[in-house]
């Protein structure tokens, strides 16, 4: 067993109050029973407790020696009669003597046969303060039999004595000092261990002063003196020690619940425990509804947890519970102190001082012992309280230091990651920049459809004038040479008719021959229609190339005062047979329009666009040609003092036409309905922002095998009206 | 066969260019123009041509469809395509269905054009001779197969009588097969060449 250190400094003064304690006992206690002679009991069992003083010499059958002076009835709810024979001859001062403050009731009743002489009640419920020892003076007649009748929830022990009045007194005195010893020892231990109880908070230590409590309280009722705090309640008479017995065991079970930590160590005891409380805690119950001895019995049965906690201590030991052997050793201390206390009850043990002193001073031991277990208690969990903040010291440090670690790898980790953002982010600029350059490429690309479709355009239809032009020179030099060749005939035949050349008629007739076989007049036609086609060739070009002219340059962002009508006939004949050959193109243009500034180059590309768009749209709608029908209308929107106010382009087909999803998404870059490949997605993106550079406004209307209309409204503004006023003015 | 006058249709949409090609052409072929597709086809059920032209870039039809139109019922044509802008698309296409012999762009040069009709001539011709050929070995082979019928029969009569004469027959039919393949391996030389 480890005492601890606290308990090393309090040992010596500890042992040195023992001691005193004891023999301040065992000194209080001598001489109580200094009995002049032994006295004769005799017993008389009364069942149901109906008896009455005037028939008790009836039942003189009845009436049993008793051996001992010290008998034990036992527990009984039957009443006792007990006739004390024996102190005749006693002095006049003698008292007989009952030393046992815990029975209910005591009466006591001098009869002569069936005349009642005297009686004296006394006893727990009616005693009086100083009837702690009760004592009962002599019969007068010493012929009178005194009979004492006790009835009782609690053993009737009945220790009777014959002693002398100021031997009583002196008892009581040495008996009130030996209570309030052990009071003042349980007081201090109580007082000591609150102070420890309420700055620990352990819980052990609540339960602890509970038991010492109770258990103080018990040895109080022993000898009586817890009616000093009630007075002399009848059902605290009865009730007071069973309850107090209840209390303590409770506590008890409670205390050592805590103390061995059962539910750590041994959790299977807890059953035990819990049905031992449940025994305790109905002994209680029983009291408080008026069962007394059931209670008694049930505090009896729940004395089985003395022993049981015993063995409880041990197995707990076992199991590595450092508080256990405390409690094994001041438990067995109790144990020892109560079963020499029921020896003696018993008349096992002689009934000396020191026996009567042994129970309270095994209780006061006890006490001590457990309190000392729990400041053991406390240090050992101090020390593993410690060693746990060391090692939550340690390991926080050891946390700090991996903190610190992991805070220098993240930031090392975060600027990696920096500098691989910062090298992410360069790559995405520049596929950013990659990204626009390809978009400019796409859209010089689309430009270059756009002007490849007008090259491709222009070329057919500047190389059909210029092939009949050549051809036709090439055919006339031959018609040429074949008529310089019939007229130097005729001319050679004049000479040699004015000459009067005998050759004359034939050569006349050679020459007439030749003309007739070169078909002179065919020729002569054929060479005018020649000249007449070279002509028209030589227009022809003149023409195409003069409609070039309206566009501009492609790419020219510079404005110039355009007809939208020359636009768009411009734009049709450039398109040429690729919108001709291919659909019905109906062309409206109102004349005497205002004309609109504008980049000329930039809005024939928007108008081929969408023309070209609308012929394909009704190719793939019709096969026959005659049912492909585009329209192009131009007209001019008139305000309410009759000036133009804005041109209006219309460009309708009766081609496949679009659902609504697709037609909202015509003007998206790169959406395109043409296979991959065909077209960029770019056409209509680009005619947008041309559209919107010039602040005109499109509508699109289009249904699904209905067609598709484009609605283009350039607004001649006040700059835009004005200049053209201007302009028409200055013409 | 350079006797012979070669005969020469030209499609095109624009009556200069025609004029144009008849003045130039007249002389050395027998020209005919047309300026609808319709009537083209007309004139070729009515006169044996030997070589078309067509341009390539026409209302409501192009060249190359115009020549898939007329390829059923004239085979043996040379086709020619004349465009004023070559396009990739309508090459492809002129080469994938039209079965076009050449391809001529305007401003067409005299001389070559010259040469490619007379060229396309002579495909005609070989077309023409092989279809006369394939024409006659056809009629052969049915002569032929009409003679062994005849043996069958007669060797179901079983008589030697018969079987004398067919003797006769097949000697005769050996000597005709051997100088059938003889004119053959002439043609084929000729061809050859």
């Amino acid at each position: 067993m480890r005492f601890g250190p606290a308990y090393g400094r309090v040992k010596v003064p500890l042992l040195a109050f023992l001691l005193m304690a004891v023999a301040s006992f065992a000194g209080c206690n001598s001489g109580s029973d200094t009995t002049v002679d032994a006295l004769v009991l005799e017993s008389l069992e009364d069942p149901t407790g109906t008896l009455r003083p005037e028939q008790v010499h009836l039942k003189e059958g009845g009436v049993q020696r008793l051996e001992s002076a010290r008998p034990n009835l036992g527990s009984t709810a039957a009443a006792y009669w007990v006739r004390v024979s024996g102190w005749q001859g006693a002095p006049r001062n003698a008292r007989v003597v009952l030393d046992n403050p815990t029975l209910d009731s005591i009466d006591v009743f001098v009869l002569n046969g069936a005349r009642v002489l005297g009686s004296v009640r006394s006893g727990a419920a009616y005693g009086k303060a100083e009837d702690l020892i009760p004592s009962f003076a002599l019969p007068l007649n010493e012929a009178h039999e005194l009979w004492f009748r006790v009835r009782s929830t609690k053993p009737l022990l009945l220790p009777f004595s014959l002693t002398q009045v100021d031997r009583v007194e002196t008892t009581r005195r040495r008996r009130d000092l030996a209570v309030a010893l052990y009071s003042g020892m349980v007081l201090a231990i109580l007082i000591y261990n609150t102070f420890l109880a309420f700055s620990t908070g352990q819980r052990a230590y609540f339960s602890y002063l509970f038991v010492v409590l109770t258990v103080g309280l018990v040895q109080w009722g022993f000898n009586g003196y817890d009616r000093l705090l009630w007075g002399h309640s009848p059902w605290m008479a009865v009730n007071g020690l069973t309850v107090m017995g209840a209390s303590s065991g409770l506590a008890a079970l409670v205390f050592a619940r805590h103390f061995l930590e059962v539910r750590r160590y041994t959790p299977k005891w807890n059953r035990l425990i819990q049905l031992l409380l449940v025994v305790y805690a109905a002994a209680l119950g029983s009291a408080i509804i008026g069962m007394p001895s059931l209670a008694y019995n049930l505090v009896n049965l729940g004395a089985l947890s003395a022993p049981a906690m015993l063995v409880l201590s041990i197995v707990s030991w076992r199991k590595g519970n450092p508080s256990a052997p405390w409690y094994f050793v001041a438990w067995s201390i109790f144990l020892v102190a109560v079963t020499m206390q029921a020896l003696r009850d018993f008349g096992v043990l002689a009934s000396t001082p020191m026996a009567a002193a042994l129970l309270p001073l095994g209780t006061v031991l006890e006490m001590l012992l457990l309190s000392f277990a729990l400041g053991n208690r406390i240090n050992v969990l101090k020390r593993s309280s410690d060693e746990a903040n060391a090692k939550a010291l340690a390991a926080s440090l050891e946390n700090e230091r991996i903190v610190k670690e992991q805070n220098a790898e993240l930031e090392a980790r975060v600027r990696e990651r920096t500098d691989a953002l910062a090298t992410a982010n360069n790559g995405l600029s520049g596929a950013l920049q990659e990204l626009q350059g390809a978009q400019d490429q796409l859209i010089q690309t689309e430009k270059l459809a756009s002007l490849g479709q007008m090259t491709a355009g222009i070329a057919h239809e500047l190389n059909n004038p210029i092939n009949y032009v050549q051809s036709n020179a090439t055919s006339l030099r031959r018609d040429l040479e074949e008529l310089i060749e019939v007229i130097e005939a005729h001319v050679r035949a004049l000479t040699a008719l004015s000459k009067s050349d005998p050759d004359a008629m034939l050569m006349v007739t050679k020459a007439q021959e030749l003309a007739r076989s070169l078909d002179l007049g065919f020729l002569i036609e054929e060479s005018r229609q020649l000249i007449q086609g070279i002509l028209d060739g030589a227009d022809r070009t003149a023409h195409i190339v003069g409609g070039l002219r309206v566009f501009g340059r492609m790419d020219g962002d510079s404005l110039v005062a355009a007809s939208l009508g020359e636009l768009l006939e411009a734009s049709i004949t450039v398109l040429g047979d690729r919108a001709r050959s291919k659909a019905e193109l109906n062309v409206q243009l109102e004349d005497g329009l205002p004309p609109l500034w504008c980049q000329s180059g930039k809005l024939s590309q928007v108008f081929m666009n969408i023309i070209v768009n609308a012929v394909q749209a009704t190719e793939s709608r019709w096969d026959e040609v005659e049912a492909r029908k585009v329209q192009v209308g131009l007209s001019g929107v008139k305000d309410g003092a009759g000036r133009f106010e804005s041109l209006k382009v219309l460009i309708r087909d009766n081609g496949t036409g679009m659902d609504e999803v697709t037609r909202q998404r015509i003007f998206d870059p790169f959406y395109t309905t043409k296979d991959v490949g065909k077209g960029t997605g770019l056409g209509l993106s680009i005619v947008k922002g041309i559209l919107d550079d010039h602040g005109a406004e499109v509508a699109v209307k289009s249904a699904v095998g209905e067609g598709t209309e484009f609605q283009l409204t350039f607004a001649l503004d006040a700059k835009n009206g004005g200049e053209n006023k201007a302009e028409n003015e200055a013409a | 066969m350079a006797e012979e006058i070669i005969r020469v249709l030209y499609l095109d949409d624009e009556e200069a260019n025609l004029f144009s090609f008849k003045a130039a052409f007249r002389r050395e072929f027998e020209v005919h123009t047309c300026i609808e597709p319709h009537q083209a086809v007309r004139l070729l059920d009515e006169h044996d041509f030997h070589v078309v032209l067509s341009d390539q870039r026409m209302p409501r039809i192009s060249g190359v469809e115009f020549f898939e139109l007329i390829m059923p019922d004239h085979p043996d044509v040379s086709r020619v395509l004349v465009t004023g802008y070559a396009d990739t698309d309508a090459v492809v296409d002129a080469i994938n269905k039209g079965q076009v012999y050449r391809f001529v762009s305007k401003p067409w040069n005299e001389e070559e054009l010259r040469n490619v009709i007379q060229s396309g001539y002579d495909l005609n011709q070989s077309r023409v001779q092989n279809a006369e050929q394939g024409s006659e070995v056809l009629a052969m082979l049915e002569k032929f197969a009409g003679r062994v019928q005849e043996f069958e029969q007669a060797l179901e009569e079983g008589s030697s009588a018969s079987v004398s004469r067919v003797q006769q027959d097949l000697r005769n039919l050996r000597l005709e097969v051997l100088e059938e393949r003889q004119r053959y391996a002439q043609w084929m030389d000729r061809t050859a060449k």
